[in-house]
């Protein structure tokens, strides 16, 4: 196989699996203080939507990637809202913000530009690409080929929401809440602010995934873009178990189900290739899920029936 | 006088949990809140502590009045307290238990390496030794309610308040823990004890107060009273020694033959355990807990598969039969852990009343449909037999007091009527006055023939009651005493291992 084609997928790898890390690093925020956010996919498509409005009438990255933050966090606002403060089932309110995020934007897009479908325009900025080039090799030059500073900031973010986790006080109390709710609120933490603020900072983190998937690659938003992007990144964080640097290559594993689907697509029918990733998902978390039994097992872990 | 609470009232709905109660407690002193289950003990230190508001009523500390809104009030003003329940995080180390919430800090990093050195002072300080890498997880109760002491200790606290703090502890650590709360006054720390353990405020407390329903029935010092006396103020009567007649003894009816129960890798949790229980007979079981009686009784009810041996209820092998079928044959259960076991939390009072009585029983069930007058009238009788202080029936399980829930799993249990009753630490955690009464139960069973084999880790309860004891350590038998033949000082020695030298 030619090397260059080698590297294309990689390339194309790194870029798919940015908006899935973020979306993990969401997830496994919440998780670590014992909220399961379903709404990642809701939070990551309001902010692509808001991004590309804001781009549409302003060409500016900033202001769009402003706005994605807004939307995602107002979105993590509703959920925060329903699930902490009034105690509303995880699964309801994820799956109903979810879908009403899905209507709603297709609502309001028929709304603001009279179409269905997709939203692209001439002027629309991109995201600033970065292209690392070392030397003259084209292998390695192949591969870091105009990515956005978001494929990188994936990494950064990733590092420094394990600093914060494992290394900060307010992350050890974070961490404790996901413990034990009851004691860490006896001891004088706030245990229900701190969840509440996480789907916040999680609503912030899909924002950015959101906002990779549609100014990254291409700048375009269609309709349903996540495509369940936000189930993938909650498969990938779980496979992390909730660690931000394991997260990283989580995401990378299913950001390359997504690229091979992508090429995999020119030789077999795209019916196949498309469910390829979802399949992927499948049969990771089962292998995952008997090596964990396995593992406990072995180390003697047995929860009493 | 360092605290003074005054007319402390609180209510619950038509409850009256504290009923304008006085309380105070002097430097460096002692004090012992004893009471009965829902006496309002531990309102009264909920309210101290900022975990409950109060009705009306005011605390003063240092003569000057405060008003405490979460315990992080409470603890500023320098009182902690060590939790019945611990609140610790299992998955932490100690030194990260112990600095929790006043955790040492560089900027906004948790100084992990300060956090060590202030346990390692703390526990030379006071003499409670703790590796402070160690997991709570992998810490045995008795080192997890140490990490709480010391936990409060590093908040700066200079008044503890102790909530049961025996209710789980072994024998052995008992005595620790009564030696440290000593060594704590003798450090200059005031304490507040709540207990219903009446040997333990006449060997710690300088004074005592009596509670009963919601108000202090007495307070005195240690030294003007007894045992009795505090006994009969809890409970308002008195506590007679009980005469335990001879019974007959019928004929075999539990048979364990053999029991072996592998554990994980070649461990065997219960090993070649052979012990029979006969009609008109109860049978101890002594042991420091996790010697192999959860998984005994497990493996009894059928919650668990034997690896090889043999149950017999009366004539029947029982042997690996289902849980239900097990229970049809004659055996009752009380199981361990009132929660975990033995009922349904979030289920109404009636609900867990009828558990497995109401197959069969026309007026509890007809073709599959509850019959609600029915139940209520059986679960009223129930509880009213047991004396389970609830307000309605619809209730939820977990709303009751440990002690009421207790008292109705036994009530249910004691009402299958079955030839055999396991009674799996039948009086956990609750007051003088019920512990009396199901005591008295289990001898009313006894003296009608049926069989008991009772699993306790209350050395003094299985010499009470039990007609012959077993004593089980590292799931085997260690030795059996007749009642005749029963030493505490033969016994305590075989359930940590030790021989016997004749």
């Amino acid at each position: 196989m030619n090397s260059l084609f080698v590297a294309a997928v990689i390339n194309s790898t790194l870029r798919y699996s940015t908006p899935i890390l973020f979306a993990a690093l969401g997830s496994l925020y919440c998780t670590r203080c014992n909220v399961f956010n379903v709404a990642l996919e809701g939070q990551m498509l309001a902010a692509s939507f808001a991004a590309i409005v804001t781009n549409y009438f302003t060409h500016s990255v900033i202001l769009s990637t402003m706005a994605a933050i807004g939307a995602g966090m107002l979105v993590a606002l509703l959920v925060a809202v329903f699930q902490i403060s009034l105690g509303v089932r995880d699964m309801v309110v994820g799956t109903s913000i979810n879908l009403l995020v899905q209507s709603a934007t297709s609502f309001l897009m028929q709304v603001i530009f009279g179409t269905r479908g997709t939203i692209q325009g001439n002027g629309m900025v991109a995201l600033p690409k970065l292209s690392l080039k070392i030397g003259s090799l084209s292998f390695v030059n192949r591969m870091f080929e105009s990515l956005s500073i978001l494929d990188y900031l994936g990494y950064i973010t990733a590092i420094l929401v394990f600093l914060y986790l494992f290394k900060t006080v307010r992350g050890f109390h974070l961490r404790s809440v996901g413990i034990s709710f009851e004691a860490a609120k006896s001891l004088g933490v706030k245990s229900q602010r701190i969840q509440f603020n996480s789907i916040l900072v999680s609503g912030a983190l899909c924002a950015l995934g959101g906002l990779a998937q549609c100014m990254g690659m291409v700048t375009v938003f269609v309709e349903n873009m996540t495509a369940g992007r936000g189930f993938i990144a909650m498969g990938a964080a779980s496979m992390a178990q909730a660690h931000p640097i394991a997260a990283i290559f989580s995401s990378l594993f299913f950001g390359a189900t997504i690229s091979m689907s992508k090429t995999l697509q020119t030789y077999i029918n795209s019916y196949f290739t498309e469910s390829f990733p979802y399949f992927c998902t499948v049969i990771a978390m089962t292998i995952f899920g008997i090596i964990m039994i396995i593992r406990n097992k072995r180390k003697g872990i047995q929860k009493s029936a | 006088m360092l605290i003074k609470m005054e007319n402390i009232t609180k209510t619950y709905g038509s409850l009256v949990a504290n009923d304008s109660v006085n309380l105070t407690l002097d430097k460096g002193e002692i004090l012992a809140v004893v009471g009965e289950n829902g006496a309002g003990k531990s309102t009264l230190m909920k309210i101290l502590y900022g975990l409950e508001p109060m009705n009306s009523g005011r605390i003063l500390i240092n003569d000057r009045e405060v008003e405490f809104r979460s315990p992080h009030d409470a603890i500023a003003h320098g009182i902690g307290m060590v939790q019945q329940h611990f609140m610790l995080f299992p998955p932490f180390t100690a030194a990260e238990n112990i600095v929790y919430a006043h955790e040492p800090r560089k900027g906004m990093v948790f100084d992990r390496r300060k956090a060590r050195q202030r346990t390692l002072e703390l526990s030379r300080q006071y003499g409670l030794r703790i590796d402070p890498d160690a997991k709570v997880s992998q810490c045995p109760v008795g080192l997890q309610q140490r990490i709480e002491i010391l936990k409060v200790l590093h908040q700066g606290v200079d008044i503890i308040i102790f909530d049961e703090p025996s209710a789980v502890l072994t024998p052995q650590e008992i005595d620790d823990l009564l030696q440290t709360i000593r060594d704590l006054k003798a450090k200059g720390k005031s304490i507040i004890l709540i207990t219903h353990k009446l040997n333990e405020v006449m060997a710690t407390a300088d004074r005592v107060m009596v509670m009963r329903s919601g108000s202090v029935v007495k307070e005195m010092a240690c030294k003007d009273t007894s045992i009795d006396e505090m006994s009969f103020l809890m409970v308002g009567h008195q506590i007679r020694p009980r005469e335990i007649e001879a019974v007959e003894k019928g004929r075999r009816c539990l048979d364990v033959r053999d029991l072996v129960l592998m554990g994980q890798g070649s461990k065997r949790v219960l090993d070649s355990l052979s012990l029979h229980v006969d009609e008109g007979e109860i049978v101890g079981i002594a042991g420091v807990s996790g010697n192999g009686q959860s998984e005994l009784i497990q493996c009894i009810t059928g919650l668990r598969r034997l690896s090889s041996g043999q149950v017999f209820i009366g004539d029947a092998d029982v042997t690996n039969l289902s849980a239900s079928q097990i229970r049809q044959s004659g055996c009752a259960c009380i199981p361990e852990d009132r929660y975990l076991w033995g009922s349904a939390s979030e289920a109404t009072l009636a609900e867990n009343c009828i558990m497995a009585h109401y197959n069969g029983n026309e007026k509890l069930m007809k073709r599959g449909i509850f019959r609600s007058k029915g139940v209520a009238e059986y679960a009223e009788t129930m509880m009213k037999a047991y004396d389970v202080r609830y307000l309605s029936d619809r209730q939820e399980m977990h709303e009751l007091s440990g002690g009421n829930a207790q008292k109705l799993i036994v009530a249910r249990e004691m009402f299958q009527d079955s030839p055999l009753l396991l009674a799996a630490e039948p009086t956990r955690g609750i007051d003088i006055g019920a512990i009396d009464y199901i005591h008295g139960k289990l001898l009313d069973k006894r003296a009608s023939g049926g069989s008991v084999l009772l699993i306790s880790s209350e050395l003094s309860e299985i010499l009470e009651l039990s007609d012959r004891i077993y004593v089980i350590y590292e799931g085997r038998i260690a030795g059996e005493f007749t009642r005749q033949s029963a030493k505490a000082e033969q016994i305590g020695l075989l359930m940590v291992g030790g021989k016997l030298n004749d």
